[in-house]
């Protein structure tokens, strides 16, 4: 096991250096960022020379990126055109998008699975069909309406839950989580019921059936287990795809996350805040498989990696 | 069997009902969070780009801290953007080029420190020396020495020979005198742009001092910035302000939002203060002035100084000489600008008839006259009587400033109303149009803004249409502007300087190097819990003015 995290990690370091180049050049690889920085006048000379110079932009794009792997590798992601420090600002925003990620996620299982066994243990009945339509229904309508719709019901009419979550506490978080929760809960019950209803009919289950084991036990401890590993995967998945992906309902709700970040950098043309937030999102997914792949062993020991 | 079977379920169920109360507990601890009796306002912002020097910031997301924490010589007031003297007790001339001001002794720095006549002579020659690289550096151009501080072009490859401007000397701590290279009849106008506010002593004894001020300025305005960090900014009354616009709130929180949405909702739900001039009102909102009626009775809107115009590009020959000139007055013509701003723009902007923003003194309208009213037979007419256009006529905009729906608006009549092809070709971003124009590859036409810095009527005229001028995309050259401009600005300050100004901008009416589209109007909303809200034409809000509420 052990020997199979190393070997992992150190397959880590190609991908987060070609993934880092890939960025670093199709950031800085267009255009002068220095230009557009003075409104509907241009920018004094020695105002661009100076810019440039601060941030390398005036050597070779294979030498910047050089000067900026450099830094990184004593954990420095730089400075950004505001003149903010990268690692500060992704150290002040991480949390808020973990503690968003984990209410999501809580959301997903709890909700999620236990969708998914009352469909699956009582198949084409009339909870069955209720989750079904129900769960087709959110899968249906894009993530930005349901999060509009909630700001504008829960938030502005309602009054229940704040309208944004500037500040980024748990109680803030909590609509907003629930919203990116909303598609992948629909996702998580599906793939229960179906995993579940599938393994229902598995000779071992019938075995513990037949020895008198009670109905409860089967389903909750034998064929359960069983059937998570599916939804492991594309929990694993998705949690990689909310630290970095929650951009529609962080712009939503205004919460000052990492993607909200790395939209509002795309937008501003910041080269420095892209590179540096990707690179750890990069880094953040390649953990999260690593840690689902060791989970899969401990669900289903057929399948232990090493 | 089957009871088991409603266990589970009863527990599955239990387990989602104590998720959800969890849910609705939480949301209503903190939905309270609305700002309170202790005098203390929430604004819609945006995020600063530059450090927060005078020197060095020119958006509105960080000119808007600045300035409130910053006093300058004068201040234009709110209502009606006219200047009135703030830190100075005088500034006196008797030929335009030689300038005397004498301050008050009474302000003071945030940090406690007097303003001196050498906190302004240093702030200027601090950040027009070419080494320090600032943006604002062209504003201080007009003054004598300015360029002994740009060396290599003002690319800056050598340090400069010397780091003060001779026009600049200090006479006592309460008096200096500037000189200018040429006669500026309006720079006493000019000297309440952010750019020429005063730093303190501090700022200029170490590097590090500096580096601190970019982020924490230290400015003799009545607020003062106690944080900043990417997602607020929060402002406190500066203790030492001694001038006369005293704010009325103790604590102004610059909530950064990245969506102008949701600020509005928030608005809309009296979490935060104020909105639109940072983050504006979405424009969904203003449709059908939707807006006016959700907030009944908390909305405005004002006149601002953004001005929309189209440029007509000098290296397109068509576009150039006699048949040009025609050619150009029957585009303009051909664009029905009310019924654009109606359809695009929700009515929130107004139509221009001519270069100069009513919002300034000076302003005249109808210098445009015909050409920027919609006649689509006269445009036929002057359409017939040029050689016509040949090929198909760009109109080129930046695809990141929302100015995707009104340009092919344009486009489409245009073509509609001459018979010819016209579209609407997107670059992606302002800097890459910038770039293009630098580099002169866009023909046709294409978009241009402006934004003024200082309540003239000059600066809408000399940076943009005077030969060879920073902003002159247009490429205009003519002796008889340029002269006119040269008169003006030895004229003396009001009527007869305007009157100059008015003649040059007649001058533009007859050459026509560009189309006046339309100025932009502020929409702004704010809370139940406030009152006395102005913007002003800068498309800033008053903070001095605003507060709270009695109950």
């Amino acid at each position: 096991m052990v020997r199979y995290i190393i070997r992992r990690l150190l397959q880590m370091i190609p991908v987060v250096l070609g993934t880092t180049f890939l960025i670093y050049t199709m950031v800085f690889g267009l255009g002068d960022p220095a230009k557009g920085r003075c409104g509907e006048r241009p920018c004094p000379p020695a105002y661009i020379a100076k810019f440039n110079a601060e941030y390398n932009l005036d050597k070779p794009l294979v030498l910047q990126y050089l000067l900026y792997l450099g830094k990184l590798v004593h954990g420095n992601l730089g400075v950004n055109f505001y003149g903010n420090d990268v690692s500060q600002e992704l150290t002040t925003r991480y949390p808020i998008t973990i503690k968003l990620t984990i209410i999501a996620i809580l959301f997903e299982l709890v909700v999620g699975i236990a969708a998914g066994v009352l469909a699956g243990i009582r198949k084409n009945g009339f909870l069955d069909n209720l989750v079904l339509v129900s769960t087709l229904l959110v899968v249906s309508i894009p993530v930005f309406v349901i999060g509009a719709l909630a700001q504008m019901v829960f938030g502005v009419k309602l009054q229940w839950f704040p309208v944004t979550s500037t500040q980024g506490t748990l109680g803030q978080l909590i609509l907003p989580g629930l919203v990116l929760g909303s598609l992948s809960v629909a996702y998580v019950a599906r793939l229960t019921r179906t995993s579940l209803v599938e393994n229902l009919r598995a000779d071992y289950v019938r075995t513990a059936r037949a020895k008198g084991l009670s109905r409860g036990r089967t389903v909750g401890v034998h064929t359960l287990r069983n059937s998570l590993i599916p939804v492991i995967t594309y929990v694993g998945a998705d949690v990689g795809a909310l630290m970095g992906g929650a951009i529609v309902t962080e712009r939503i709700f205004n919460i000052n996350g990492i993607g909200n970040f790395i939209y509002q950098s795309i937008y501003n043309h910041d080269g420095q805040s892209v590179v540096g937030a990707v690179t750890v999102l990069v880094l953040v997914f390649l953990l999260i498989n690593l840690i689902v792949d060791i989970l899969y062993g401990v669900l289903d020991p057929r399948i232990a990696s090493d | 069997m089957r009871g088991h079977t409603r266990a589970v379920a009863a527990v599955a169920g239990v387990g989602v009902a104590a998720v959800l109360l969890a849910a609705c507990g939480g949301g209503g601890s903190t939905s309270g969070s609305k700002s309170n009796a202790s005098s203390e306002i929430s604004i819609g912002a945006c995020t600063v780009q530059s450090p927060l020097l005078p020197g060095d910031t020119n958006e509105v997301c960080g000119g808007t801290v600045l300035n409130n924490t910053t006093a300058k010589l004068v201040r234009y007031n709110p209502d009606t953007s006219q200047p009135e003297n703030d830190i100075a007790q005088s500034i006196t001339t008797k030929d335009n080029q030689h300038f005397d001001v004498k301050i008050k002794p009474t302000y003071k720095f945030s940090d406690g420190t007097s303003v001196k006549a050498s906190n302004f002579v240093d702030a200027w020659n601090w950040a027009a020396d070419c080494k320090n690289g600032q943006a604002n550096s062209y504003f201080y151009t007009p003054i004598k020495g300015y360029a002994d501080l740009q060396t290599d072009g003002g690319a800056c490859k050598t340090a400069p020979k010397t780091d003060k401007m001779s026009g600049l000397k200090v006479i006592s701590d309460t008096e200096f005198t500037i000189t200018t290279t040429e006669k500026v009849s309006n720079l006493p106008v000019r000297l309440g742009y952010v750019a020429f506010a005063p730093l303190p002593d501090s700022f200029f004894k170490s590097a590090a001092n500096q580096k601190a001020q970019e982020k924490i300025p230290v400015g003799a305005g009545p607020f003062k910035v106690v944080s900043n960090n990417t997602t607020d900014i929060v402002l406190q009354k500066n203790p030492y302000y001694a001038g006369p616009y005293k704010p009325h709130v103790d604590k102004v929180d610059f909530r950064v939002y990245k969506d102008p949405s949701a600020a509005f909702n928030d608005v809309l739900a009296n979490n935060l203060d104020f909105t639109g001039t940072m983050d504006p009102i979405p424009n969904d909102q203003l449709i059908n002035n939707q807006w006016q009626k959700e907030l009944a009775g908390r909305w405005g809107q004002k006149g601002s100084s953004v001005f929309g115009y189209i440029t007509f590009s000098p290296i397109d020959k068509q576009l150039t000489g006699a048949s040009g000139l025609k050619l150009r007055e029957a585009i303009s013509m051909s664009i029905n600008r009310p019924l654009i701003i109606k359809q695009v723009f929700a009515n929130s902007y107004s139509p221009a008839s001519g270069w100069v923003s009513p919002v300034v003194e000076g302003y005249k309208a109808g210098a445009c006259g015909e050409n920027c009213t919609y006649n689509p037979a006269k445009a036929k007419q002057l359409f017939k009587e040029s050689n016509g256009y040949k090929g198909t006529l760009t109109l080129t905009y930046n695809a990141d400033g929302g100015h995707k729906a009104w340009c092919e608006a344009v486009a489409s009549e245009v073509s509609q109303n001459l018979g010819i092809k016209v579209v609407a070709k997107p670059l992606p971003d302002f800097k890459t149009l910038l770039d293009s124009l630098d580099k002169k590859e866009i023909s046709g036409m294409f978009r241009n803004g402006w934004v003024m810095d200082y309540p003239s009527i000059e600066d809408y005229l000399a940076p943009i249409y005077g030969t060879g001028a920073d902003s002159n995309y247009a490429g205009y050259s003519n002796k008889a502007f340029d002269k006119q401009l040269q008169v003006a600005a030895s004229a003396d300050t009001g009527a007869p300087a305007d009157a100059a100004y008015q003649k040059a901008e007649q001058i533009l009416g007859k050459d026509f190097p560009t189309a006046p589209l339309w100025f932009e109007k502020t929409n702004y909303a704010w809370s139940n819990n406030v009152t006395d809200i102005k913007v002003d034409a800068f498309q800033q809000l008053d903070l001095s003015s605003i507060q709270l509420k009695k109950s």
